[in-house]
């Protein structure tokens, strides 16, 4: 069964290997640059997975995570993040989250997290 | 001719300079006041008359003077006024106060109000004279010890003070002698002595003055002849000695050193206004040397600002850049890796792609490095045992020290207090330093770690740890720069240069120092406390 992925990223880069990586699995992966225009769409649709940077221009990470899991509690969610500053304390204080990853990573790396997320 | 601009110079004209003081007199009866006046100018001094406070006000301010002798019943203003507003004007002025039928609260005032000394009217010639003479040695004093503070590098003050010594005291000789860092006994700075014979011979002396017991150690002596007392009697060279006078410095009560001046002339006796001079100088040379003590500890503060202050420059510089790399170089990891599971595993492609990823990973290692100064976050700060640090981080390294063949030697101390520290961060410390000695020793040696509790002076504790290996030793032109940020002596690739930068930040927070000593060949050492 093809699981649908959404990435929230703002780094173009970032988004064409992951989504690459993960679409080799026969999964559909949708790319997002901003947590605005990615909240719309999962208004829209249905996803299995989000995967979600942390710093982002226009909206904080943990503000779209936390609105994804009020909103959508059954969509598993990976964190990605280029700082490893709050590696101690709780990813995003509340939410309880399924992965999560330090740039850089490579690409066995998402898809193993994304394997475990699924349930695969 | 020129003379370089220096205080020593200056000084050394004012020592030596012949131009008698400059007195005022301030008297309102005329008959006196010139009585004072010839008597100062038959003893070779210069001395001018007022004769009410304002006129004396005026003169000082017009003229300088270096004493003034004062009377205080006057008309318009009184003495102890005039003495004040004289102050004001230049308060190095000495003043001495003549009262006719003053009375002791008089006096006492105007002693508050700064004069040096008073005179009960009438008074003898003879003993003006006297009290004259005290002043301007006190103000002589004052200027020494002025340009001695006011402009002189500390290390260049005690040479100036022994120079000054060998001068006033009409010394033959005169030397300086402060135990070095062992407690041993050196020539720190002399006058008069040329030989190399002669300052061990005058150095053996003063060695066996420090080394009677403290309450001996610390009185003044007078020696006569030292070549022939029975506790000199053994040293060479003494011979042209005829008077010794000892000044022990003193600090905190405890003996700091010893001041010699010698004369070699018969009957050159000590005085005991001699005496009283040589302990003015003892407290110039307590005071340059607690000056000079003060300006290192100044200078070693400043060095650890400046560190201190690249080290959080350089973290906040991180943590924005971090980011900024991290987002790239995830790109370029990621996109390599799906290159490299379309290529042949034997081609060179697959090979040139391959050292791409392994760049990135060496990429990722140096900012995960970097970051370590750039958290933010606080430290989890709990009571930890520093022995139980010590053995888990030596757990996660035995693999490769026997690989290694290292030998790894304990010396924890047992029952050691607990330390408020962040268990991991110290971890981190210990795991870079045990890692450093590794690399030290390629052909296999000795790690050797240690705990103790040191009391300090001051009553503190500071737990001690020190590791020891038996590798190369750091070269002492880089032992100043290892704790700087990315120097490093491993090759391109092998070391960021951030990890001791990193112990230096965490030990550093947690309000403890960390020292390295190490001598090529023997070996290093690195030597941290931590408050209990």
């Amino acid at each position: 069964m093809g699981k649908k992925i959404l990435i929230i990223d703002d780094e173009a880069l970032v988004r064409n290997y992951v989504r690459r990586a993960l679409a080799s699995r026969g999964w559909a992966v949708t790319e997002m640059a901003d947590g605005a225009s990615a909240l719309d769409l999962l208004g829209r649709e249905a996803f299995d997975v989000v995967i979600c940077d942390l710093k982002m221009p226009d909206m904080r990470g943990e503000e779209v995570i936390k609105r994804i899991r009020q909103g959508w509690p059954a969509v598993k969610i990976i964190v990605i993040t280029g700082s490893v500053s709050n590696i101690t304390s709780p990813i995003v204080p509340g939410v309880e989250v399924d992965g999560f990853l330090i740039k850089p990573f490579g690409i066995d790396e998402i898809r193993a997290l994304a394997d475990k997320a699924i349930g695969a | 001719m020129l003379f370089p601009p220096r205080a020593g110079y200056f000084l050394y004209n004012w020592l030596t300079m012949t131009a008698k003081a400059n007195i005022l007199i301030v008297d309102d009866e005329a008959q006196i006041a010139e009585m004072i006046l010839a008597t100062l100018e038959a003893n070779g001094y210069t001395a001018a008359v007022a004769y009410n406070g304002s006129q004396g006000l005026k003169r000082v301010s017009q003229e300088r003077f270096d004493l003034a002798i004062m009377d205080i019943q006057m008309p318009e203003m009184d003495g102890i006024t005039a003495l004040g507003e004289m102050k004001k004007i230049d308060p190095e002025l000495e003043v001495i106060i003549a009262t006719g039928h003053g009375t002791m609260s008089t006096a006492i005032q105007s002693l508050r109000k700064g004069a040096f000394d008073y005179l009960h009217k009438p008074f003898e010639l003879k003993e003006l004279l006297k009290v004259v003479e005290r002043a301007l040695e006190k103000r002589k004093f004052n200027d020494i010890a002025k340009v001695i503070f006011s402009t002189i590098k500390p290390e260049d003050q005690l040479r100036v003070i022994i120079d000054a010594v060998t001068r006033i005291l009409k010394a033959d000789e005169s030397l300086l002698v402060l135990p070095d860092r062992d407690g041993k006994p050196r020539v720190a700075v002399s006058g008069g002595l040329e030989t190399e014979e002669a300052l061990s011979s005058r150095l053996e002396m003063c060695a066996r003055v420090m080394a009677q017991p403290a309450e001996a150690a610390k009185a003044l002596q007078l020696v006569e002849a030292p070549g022939l007392e029975k506790r000199f009697s053994d040293i060479k060279n003494l011979e042209k000695i005829k008077f010794s006078l000892f000044l022990p410095l003193v600090e905190d009560n405890k003996p700091a050193g010893l001041i010699c001046i010698n004369r070699d002339e018969e009957e050159a006796y000590f005085t005991e206004d001699d005496m009283q001079r040589a302990r003015i100088f003892g407290s110039l040379v307590n005071l340059a040397l607690r000056n000079s003590s003060l300006y290192r500890q100044l200078q070693e503060t400043q060095g650890q600002l400046i560190q201190a202050e690249k080290m959080s420059a350089l973290g906040q510089l991180a943590g924005g850049l971090a980011h900024e790399i991290n987002n790239p170089l995830s790109g370029i990891l990621g996109l390599a890796q799906l290159v490299l599971e379309n290529l042949e595993k034997g081609s060179q492609n697959y090979a040139d792609i391959k050292e791409i990823e392994k760049a990135v990973f060496r990429c990722k290692k140096i900012i995960v490095s970097l970051l370590s100064f750039s958290r933010q976050e606080k430290a989890t700060i709990e009571q930890v045992n520093i022995n139980e640090v010590i053995e888990e981080t030596l757990t996660l390294c035995a693999r490769q020290m026997e690989l290694k063949h290292i030998k790894i030697t304990r010396q924890l101390a047992p029952a050691l207090p607990m330390v408020s520290a962040d268990f991991q961060q110290l971890m981190q410390v210990f795991l870079n330093l045990f890692t450093n000695a590794r690399d030290a020793m390629p052909d296999g040696g000795e790690l050797t770690v240690a705990t103790s509790l040191l009391k300090t002076p001051g009553g503190a504790e500071l737990l001690m740890t020190s590791i020891t290996d038996t590798g190369a030793g750091i070269p002492p032109d880089i032992i100043n720069k290892i704790f700087d940020p990315f120097f490093t002596t491993k090759p391109v690739g092998k070391g960021t240069g951030l990890g001791l930068s990193v112990c230096l930040g965490i030990i550093h927070k947690h309000n403890g120092a960390i020292k390295a000593h190490s001598a090529p060949g023997q070996g290093s050492t690195f030597t941290i406390s931590l408050p209990v």
